[in-house]
């Protein structure tokens, strides 16, 4: 620690640290333009100039000068202010004036230093810049007129999320932020530069005139998108959500959000939600009452409930809230007196529910966020892990470019974490991830780098046992790899001091579950790595709920049928009363077919959700359900974080919270009374689901809690799945598009803007074998249908293997995929 | 993974197999940009866009990064340059001795300006600060050969000269 003084304040900080950061911890501002937290020390703008005694009284940087012992600093002088004040006149000099009609106006560093520092005249005069607008994208604007040369964007891109679309381009007076070859953006447009802009140059195209940022109500949330639990703040006027306000001071993640969180936030006022309950007469939906639509539904479901409640059902999308997942688990389990519930198809969550049960003794993932980059080893499975969650992948790019982490990827395509510094990609063949770990631990076995608790470990014998199959001579062809390299992986593995490994699931991921979580859970226990920081394993649950649907229990846990199960049972009749809530099985759920056939089938369906979806539209009864914006309540994201979610806008039109909904039918199926509110369904959570003992709504605050997570490790052999390989075929795997999540991201423009439909994505030697061509429409064919996809041609994926997203509705991958980890299929123009 | 072996990268119009040379010359060299690029232009002329997009793929290194570099030197051309360059100086010397004159003479004769080449490609026009050769002011140089005392007659008979002459190697 070094001790300093700092406008006759004492302050002690670590060796590390930088004036500007000493200052921050003695509660000093320091004026900064250029400088931001989450990036390297630049020192371009001047603003930050401090005098330091020890040094004559010369002017430096606050933001790149490390403190010294006994340093002597006076952050405000008369010449300090006098330099600041030239630094501001010289940038507006350039900087239009054009305040009134720049968006950044109240939310900029460069309009507020001037009124601070009351520069009302400039002493000199030029000529502004003459830049072309970039308006060719439909979510970033590029104004470079106003830009004051930070580089703010540019480090972002690079250091944070490695994308590196902007640079410094020519020299001089000339010198400007541009992109490869002055063109237009075309980024994966996370909108980092736009947040971290110190002035109106990059604006967010969606909120352009929508309104002035004094007048917005910022409302704290959490991303209601992927499991990571990015926090965010919605920016609402006049009952609207009209953007998304970044806040560095938000969660692990510092603000930084993706495409879907910054930009993907209009569904909710979307003018395609649902206004009122429908209701199906004479086999047409058609507007009804809320009075008759639950009347109808509670008379239905107390129909069920007297028949034994055999014949009914819930499918729940794990996008709901805590407290709404545990009163449609309640509506069944106390209501109907069913066990027949289930989310994300019944696979996605299986590597929590069965996998890390099993093995861990816990649904959760021993591991959390910050044990990113705290270790000293990542290893992913799939370089997809950035695409379902984008912000995690920016806490490996930070850990792998900042920290040196060592990074290794097993995956069937490459992908953007291929091409972080020092990443070892290890590309085998599709499907094959169980065989692949299972060598992984069979390596470390054969070679004693097991830890010596592994041995203390119920199940070792057995899986001793069952490795000895699994030799890498042995599964090295069908893996496509060498055996040196699965050697060299498990050693690298073995030998890190803290590894950490990265899972991501998903319903496009049908092979990630519980034989692969249980692979992965075995290759940590034997290790030792797993308990300690920087170890263990991230399960990252696809949903903004996943883990708290497995908290909850949101599945069967008394041998009632699962979703698989459900949509058998409606196809033979067993299931006469499906309640679907949020979900979109048709677009979502494997083989489009069959679940159609499932959901006609069925005698009657109610879909609770914001839009009509391909889903409700075969409703019997569809009820118009709230989106994160119009409800309270908690999320529980990937590594544990209880979060709360607050209400920002009224309901739109008259739908109503999927809570308020189950909570009357909860009410009138038990016959007791309503919860109250949120709150006390929090608490009865609290008092029954034991990691959330404890925890109370008010006490969660805007940080949130991590739950905590005990294990009882336990080897449970997993065995490969034999992927039966058809010759002359193309392997096609499903999976995330960066830009969207599940099927709600279709209803926001700012997804829909980059990524409007599927596509099929094929290796260049195929599509030059194929003669597709980029954009070319392509039929490709299963054993289980046909589609009509546009074909992408890139370097990601390897020969024979082709990847399509499963989120869009038309199109949809599910009508040729039917949940097996690899489908074969053909492709012709 | 961070340096990505060569028959992955796709083939455009320009024929990359030089540019491919140049980077396994390079390749394991920390700092490499500046000499591959420089090698590039060297084989090419100037810097092809396709040339980039293999370098940014086979170096991992931001295509927008490369571009940032290149337009930062003036070493670095980005369009193709004439078969033969003329440099006129217009440092202090040149100047007082009537440069101005010979770079219009130039500019009429050619009907390009400064940093342009002529859609032929046979010639492109510059002006430097100093060739460093002040006691033959006015100086201008075609390529590797030096022009003393220049007039503007004998701006004429340098285009003449030089457009007689093949554009082959």
């Amino acid at each position: 620690m070094v001790n300093l003084t700092i406008d006759d304040t004492q302050v002690t900080v670590p060796k590390d640290a930088t004036i500007f950061d000493a200052a921050k911890a003695a509660g000093i501002r320091i004026p900064i333009l250029c400088h931001d937290k989450k990036l390297q020390p630049f020192g371009g703008c001047r603003m930050c100039l401090v005098e330091v005694e020890q040094m004559k009284g010369r002017q430096i940087p606050a933001c790149t000068t490390p403190v010294t012992e006994g340093m002597i600093v006076r952050t405000t002088t008369d010449e300090i202010v006098k330099a600041r004040k030239l630094v501001l006149e010289l940038l507006l000099l350039k900087h239009p004036i054009d305040c009134p009609v720049c968006d950044a106006a109240g939310d900029c560093d460069l309009q507020n230093l001037t009124y601070e520092y009351k520069v009302n005249l400039n002493r000199f005069q030029d000529e502004k810049f003459q830049h072309q607008i970039d308006y060719e994208n439909p979510l970033i604007e590029r104004d470079m007129n106003r830009c004051i040369h930070c580089g703010k964007c540019a480090r972002i891109c690079d250091e944070i999320v490695s994308y590196g679309a902007y640079t410094f381009m020519n020299r001089g007076i000339e010198a400007k932020i541009g992109t490869e070859f002055d063109g237009p953006l075309n980024c994966e447009f996370c909108g980092s530069c736009v947040s971290v802009c110190p002035v109106g140059a990059l604006i967010s195209r969606p909120f352009k005139f929508k309104a002035r940022w004094w007048a917005l109500n910022k409302v704290k949330s959490v991303c209601s998108y992927c499991g990571t639990g990015c926090q965010l703040t919605l920016g609402v006027k006049d009952g609207k959500v009209l953007t998304t306000i970044y806040d560095e001071n938000q969660g692990f993640h510092n603000g930084q959000l993706c495409t879907r969180g910054r930009f993907g936030y209009q569904f909710v006022n979307s003018d395609k939600r649902l206004a009122t309950p429908l209701i199906r007469k004479n086999g047409v939906l058609q507007q009804a009452s809320w009075d008759e639509a639950l009347t109808l539904v509670a008379a239905k479901l107390a129909e069920a409930k007297n028949a034994g409640g055999k014949a009914v059902a819930g499918l729940v999308t794990a996008r709901l809230t805590n407290e709404e997942l545990f009163l449609f688990k309640k509506l069944f389990k106390d209501g109907l007196g069913s066990d027949n519930i289930d989310h994300s198809a019944g696979y996605a969550h299986a590597a929590l529910t069965a996998g890390a049960m099993e093995s861990f003794g816990t649904v959760a993932s021993p591991a959390a966020i910050s044990d990113i980059q705290a270790s000293d080893l990542l290893l992913v499975v799939k370089t997809d892990a950035y695409e379902t969650h984008p912000v995690l992948g920016f806490e490996i790019n930070l850990g792998v470019k900042r920290k040196e982490i060592d990074l290794r990827i097993i995956s069937d395509k490459r992908g953007k974490l291929a091409k972080l510094p020092k990443a070892v990609t290890y590309v085998h063949k599709p499907g094959q991830e169980v065989a692949l770990v299972n060598a992984l631990a069979q390596v470390i076995l054969a070679e004693n780098l097991q830890d010596a608790t592994a041995t203390g470990i119920e199940g070792f014998e057995a899986l001793k046992q069952q490795l000895a199959d699994y030799a890498p001579e042995n599964v090295a062809a069908t893996c496509g790899l060498d055996a040196d390299a699965i050697k060299n992986l498990a050693r690298d593995y073995a030998k890190a001091a803290k590894a950490l490994i990265i899972l991501p699931l998903g319903l496009g991921y049908p092979g990630h579950g519980k034989a692969l979580a249980q692979a992965i859970a075995n290759l940590t226990l034997l290790t030792g790595k797993v308990g300690k920081e920087g170890c263990g394993v991230l399960y990252l649950g696809e949903k903004n709920n996943s883990q708290g649907a497995a908290d909850l229990g949101v599945y069967p846990t008394a041998g009632g049928a699962d979703a698989d199960a459900i949509m058998t049972g409606c196809l033979n009749g067993s299931i006469k009363t499906l309640i679907v809530a949020g979900e979109n099985p048709v677009v979502s759920y494997p083989d489009r077919k069959r679940v159609e056939a499932a959901l006609d089938k069925v005698e009657f369906l109610v879909v609770q959700d914001l839009f009509l979806t391909e889903t409700a539209a075969k409703a019997h009864v569809v009820l118009p359900a709230c989106s994160f914006a119009e409800k309270g309540g908690t999320y529980t994201s990937v590594g544990r974080a209880v979060q709360r979610i607050n209400q920002a806008i009224k309901p739109v039109g008259e739908a109503r919270s999927d809570f308020a909904i189950l909570n009357g039918l909860v009410a009138s199926l038990t016959g007791s009374a309503p919860y109250a509110d949120v709150a006390a369904v929090f608490a009865e959570i609290a008092a029954t689901v034991p990691a959330y003992a404890g925890l109370s709504l008010a006490e969660l605050g805007d940080t949130g809690a991590i739950l905590p997570v005990t294990i009882k490790p336990r080897f449970v052999p997993a065995g490969a799945a034999v992927i039966p390989v058809e010759s002359g075929k193309l392997a096609l795997v499903t999976g995330s598009a960066l830009y969207h999540c599940g099927t709600m991201s279709r209803f926001g423009e700012g997804p829909m803007h980059v990524c409007p439909e599927g596509y099929v994505e094929l290796g260049r030697d195929d599509a030059r074998a194929l003669s597709v061509k980029e954009g070319d429409t392509v039929v490709v064919k299963s054993a289980s249908g046909e589609l009509k996809l546009k074909a992408k041609v890139g370097t990601r994926m390897p020969q024979g293997v082709v990847f399509a997203p499963y989120h869009f509705g038309e199109a949809s991958v599910n009508s040729i995929a039917a949940g097996a980890a690899v489908t074969w299929v053909s492709i012709s123009k | 993974m961070s340096n990505a072996p060569a028959e992955e990268i796709p083939t455009a119009d320009i024929d990359l197999a030089l540019a491919n040379h140049v980077i396994d010359k390079y390749l394991t060299l920390p700092g490499n940009l500046m000499p591959v690029l420089q090698g590039i232009q060297e084989e090419y002329g100037y810097v092809p866009k396709p040339t980039i997009d293999l370098v940014a793929e086979r170096l991992n290194i931001y295509p927008s990064q490369i571009y940032g570099v290149l337009t930062f030197y003036a070493q670095f051309h980005l369009k193709p340059r004439g078969k033969f360059i003329i440099r006129v100086c217009v440092g202090t010397a040149c100047h007082v001795q009537g440069a101005p004159r010979i770079v219009e003479t130039f500019f009429d004769k050619l009907g390009i300006g400064h940093a342009e080449t002529t859609p032929d490609l046979r010639f492109t026009f510059e002006k430097v600060a100093c060739l460093g050769a002040c006691g033959m002011a006015p100086l201008a140089m075609v390529n590797d050969s030096t022009y003393g005392s220049m007039t503007v007659q004998k701006v004429g008979e340098i285009i003449a000269d030089y457009s007689q002459r093949p554009m082959k190697k």
